[in-house]
């Protein structure tokens, strides 16, 4: 019952939402260069969608994935160094941040001088718009192990390398999912935008491209596209969470009791506001 | 004495304040335990109990003294003894068996037999049908009971319990007092449990100490004078009573007058 509520009340809103935009569009005599109808952006999806976006869709799709793993592999690596490296934290740590300060863009056309025109720059714009959120997201979780945890380990004689495995790790999976998922859809903005400069191909290209030639009825088909590119990796994120962590789903088998106050016969008459409010 | 399991002598802890001044923790304590026994220590809260635990279990060096385990100087080195914390300390991600079985896991125990010995003492720790469930899945009596089960399989001869069943309801935990009674003779561990519970110290205890505010002295010695098959009927008895009244006495005697006078009650 909730399940399909779930589902249900975002289709409706979204359905009203294309439905007031179709008639705003028809009411208003609004042209298609300024805000295409959804009906009209559905035709070119259907038109052009196997012979122009989805090509230029796996060229992206590419990217997408290669920098969200290059991010991932980056992530870890810097995580484990802050995090066990005192040295590394205060040295290194300050630079990461400040790098989020510098607008990709402008770093984009150098990237394409060293890398030259192919997919490696676009890979490395990607991960560098994808890599901080989910760093920051790792180091949090390594660090959220409790005192008392590790001084439990210690009476074990853990090794660092099982406390990190069987006791940093798991706690901090929470917190890495919630990282991978930001950086799941940051992943699909930073190839689009890394294909505005010095690119030739690819969704975030064609997107460009159509805007100067004000084709927007395809611009919105591409972000249609992009849209439903981000909602899939993020919802793939979110399934090998649930098989990752299945403890977090698990229903308590012995919950513990609601707390009732036992009413006594006679005091339950002159107090039906009382007797009534235990049921609920 | 020769033929204790654990001998501790002039043990002095102190640690550094939050204002660089130097804490006196722990004052000269002597304590000492024959093979199976049950010792507590009983004191006001914050007396520096725990920190007489984490010198034992050696996660801190002492200023001075000496702990021998079976005459072997432990002093600084952890792995040596069982340490049960307060909080039951299970971890989540890990089902029941994956939990009690950590000692030998971390150990480099083959698995597989570790296993098979914790599967046959489920039921003894009334956990049997739970070995996969998750921690979050049981209630606070069994989490402790998985607790003291991982306890229990990491073999080692000297158990240290932290209050173990502070967090429980009174019912949980009178019915755990007896269990752990049985499971302390069945599996001949030597025991020092650490409590604020009159009550609990005498009921479980073959010796009970008691210890004075920071830094933590012993106050005094009652020697727990019942019949070692105890049940809980053993609370009704005159000689129960007048064990824990010694303790209260005790207790009474090394606490601030005012607070005595007030009717603070010892927590």
């Amino acid at each position: 019952m909730r399940r399909t509520r779930d589902i249900l009340a975002p289709l409706i809103l979204v359905a009203l939402v294309l439905i007031g935009w179709e008639a705003a569009v028809h009411l208003f005599s609004i042209q298609a260069y300024v805000l295409p109808a959804p009906t009209r952006i559905a035709q070119v999806l259907v038109s052009d969608g196997r012979r122009i976006i989805f090509p230029q869709l796996g060229i992206t799709l590419f990217e997408i994935l290669s920098g969200y793993a290059l991010a991932i592999a980056v992530a870890f690596v810097l995580s484990v160094l802050i995090v066990y490296s005192n040295a590394f934290r205060r040295g290194v740590l300050p630079l990461i941040v400040a790098s989020q300060t510098i607008p990709v863009i402008a770093i984009a056309p150098v990237l394409v001088i060293w890398f030259g025109y192919n997919s490696i720059p676009r890979i490395i714009i990607t991960a560098i718009v994808a890599f901080f959120p989910l760093t920051v997201a790792v180091v949090t979780g390594l660090q959220a192990v409790d005192p008392l945890q590790l001084a439990f380990f210690r009476t074990l004689k853990a090794t660092p390398v099982q406390v990190f495995f069987k006791l940093r790790f798991p706690i901090a999976l929470p917190n890495i999912f919630a990282g991978l998922k930001v950086a799941a859809t940051l992943a699909v903005v930073g190839a689009t935008i890394s294909e505005w400069v010095g690119a030739s191909s690819g969704l975030g290209y064609l997107i460009a491209q159509d805007t100067q030639q004000l084709n927007t009825a395809r611009v919105f088909a591409g972000l249609v596209v992009l849209g439903v590119c981000g909602m899939t990796l993020f919802g793939i994120v979110s399934l090998v969470q649930r098989l990752c962590m299945p403890w977090a789903y698990a229903r308590p088998r012995f919950r513990r009791q609601k707390e009732r106050i036992p009413v006594p016969q006679n005091a339950a008459v002159s107090l039906p506001s009382a007797a009534a409010g235990t049921g609920s | 004495m020769i033929d204790a399991r654990l001998h501790i002598s002039g043990l002095h802890c102190s640690f550094r304040g939050t204002d660089g001044d130097r804490i006196e923790a722990i004052r000269d304590i002597d304590l000492s335990l024959r093979p199976n026994e049950f010792v507590s220590i009983i004191g006001p809260s914050g007396c520096g109990k725990s920190t007489l635990f984490n010198a034992i279990a050696g996660l801190l060096h002492p200023d001075t003294g000496t702990i021998l385990l079976d005459g072997r100087d432990i002093v600084g080195q952890p792995g040596h003894v069982a340490y049960m914390m307060q909080r039951d300390l299970l971890l989540d991600w890990r089902t029941v068996l994956q939990n009690v079985t950590l000692g030998p896991e971390l150990a480099g125990a083959p698995l597989k037999e570790a296993r098979a010995h914790a599967r046959m003492l489920l039921k003894r720790f009334n956990l049997e049908g739970f070995e996969d469930a998750y921690p979050s899945m049981l209630s606070g009596g069994m989490r402790q009971r998985a607790a003291l089960l991982r306890t229990i399989l990491c073999e080692r001869p000297v158990i240290l319990l932290d209050e173990p069943f502070g967090a429980l309801d009174a019912l949980t935990r009178a019915s755990l007092h007896e269990w752990l009674l049985g499971i302390q003779r069945e599996f001949r561990r030597t025991m020092i449990l650490i409590t604020h519970d009159p009550e609990e110290a005498v009921f479980l205890s073959d010796r009970v100490y008691v210890s004075t505010p920071r830094p933590m002295r012993i106050a005094g010695v009652v020697d727990i004078d019942l019949p070692r098959d105890r049940t809980h009927e053993v609370k009704l008895s005159p000689e129960f009573a007048e064990h824990e009244r010694q303790v209260l006495a005790l207790l009474r005697s090394e606490m601030p007058p005012e607070a005595v006078d007030s009717g603070v009650r010892l927590q």
